[in-house]
């Protein structure tokens, strides 16, 4: 009886930690995306500029 | 046309970088999740020490204090995701949809470990890892509408014939919803009857075990729909800001 006791409380906690971790990762992971593209969006308005003065 | 082409290429690369710093995790979010965490933290001592221990089932009852709240916020999450498709399809706002995705992903979460604590529960207390009861079977329907939406938005992407299709099987499934909750009084089963809100049914600590961790739970609800919301959206605009920039090389 406490064997399946613990053993619920603990999956259902395990899975709640990891899908909260998953979630602070993938907010993380899409975040430098971001932050990488619009390095990319800054450097391609730099080379118009660039050409435009040309 | 290459001129409306260049501006919309602008406007979507200023929201992009606004976005982008925007990104931070607002006041409104860290009060969620500070309380989510204040309340859960009060309701697994409780359930544990304040609670009584049940005559009949014995320890193996407390898990009913984690599988009933998450059940509930589950069932509630589909509500919501089905709410969010019914405005997206009337607004056509992509905000709409991307709640309703943030939505579906959190309550398949809930299910599946709604079906798990219950399936421990269960065999427990009736001596089965599973029974095809009425209120399990529509529980497992629930879980696979929510499995069949996931995999529908990840197989058409981001797109508005995606966005529909979702739509629809959120407004489909919603109506499993009230089955779910009317099972007990519908059909006979091995399910126990809702108990809460009958008086004498619940001696007062368990229904106020009950409640603490149900508000503990609905909090941590809100603050994953705002995380999810807003990833939803820096996605939106990563992609796009993307598009721009390899459009215009």
């Amino acid at each position: 009886m406490q064997l399946y006791l613990v053993a619920a409380y603990a999956i259902a906690w395990l899975g709640l930690f990891l899908y909260l971790t998953v979630v602070a990762l993938r907010i993380r992971g899409v975040k430098t995306e971001l932050l990488a593209v619009e390095e990319l969006v800054r450097e391609q308005q730099a080379k118009q500029q660039q050409t435009q003065e040309k | 046309m290459a001129l409306a082409n260049k501006e919309t290429t602008n406007v979507v690369q200023r929201r992009g970088t606004l976005a982008a710093r925007k990104a931070r995790l607002p006041l409104v979010s860290l009060v969620l999740g500070g309380l989510a965490f204040v309340a859960i933290m009060t309701a697994i001592p409780m359930a544990f020490l304040y609670a009584q221990t049940d005559v009949v089932q014995g320890p193996a009852q407390r898990i009913f204090y984690f599988h009933v709240p998450i059940a509930s916020v589950g069932m509630f999450a589909f509500v919501v995701m089905a709410f969010t498709s019914i405005m997206y399809l009337w607004k056509r706002d992509e905000r709409w949809d991307w709640a309703a995705r943030a939505s579906a992903e959190i309550g398949t979460v809930f299910i599946t470990l709604t079906l798990i604590t219950g399936s421990i529960w269960g065999r427990t207390t009736w001596g089965t890892w599973w029974s095809w009861d009425p209120k399990l079977t529509a529980s497992l329907v629930l879980w696979f509408m929510y499995i069949s939406y996931l995999m529908v938005r990840s197989y058409m992407g981001r797109t508005s014939a995606s966005a529909n299709a979702g739509a629809v099987i959120a407004i489909i499934g919603v109506f499993d919803v009230p089955i779910i909750y009317e099972a007990v009084n519908l059909w006979r089963g091995l399910h126990p009857a809702a108990q809460v809100g009958v008086p004498g049914a619940l001696p007062s600590d368990v229904v106020l075990t009950l409640m603490v961790a149900l508000a503990g739970f609905a909090l941590l609800y809100s603050f994953l729909m705002l995380q999810l919301y807003q990833f939803q959206k820096l996605q939106t605009f990563a992609q796009r800001l993307r598009a721009t920039v390899e459009y215009d090389m």
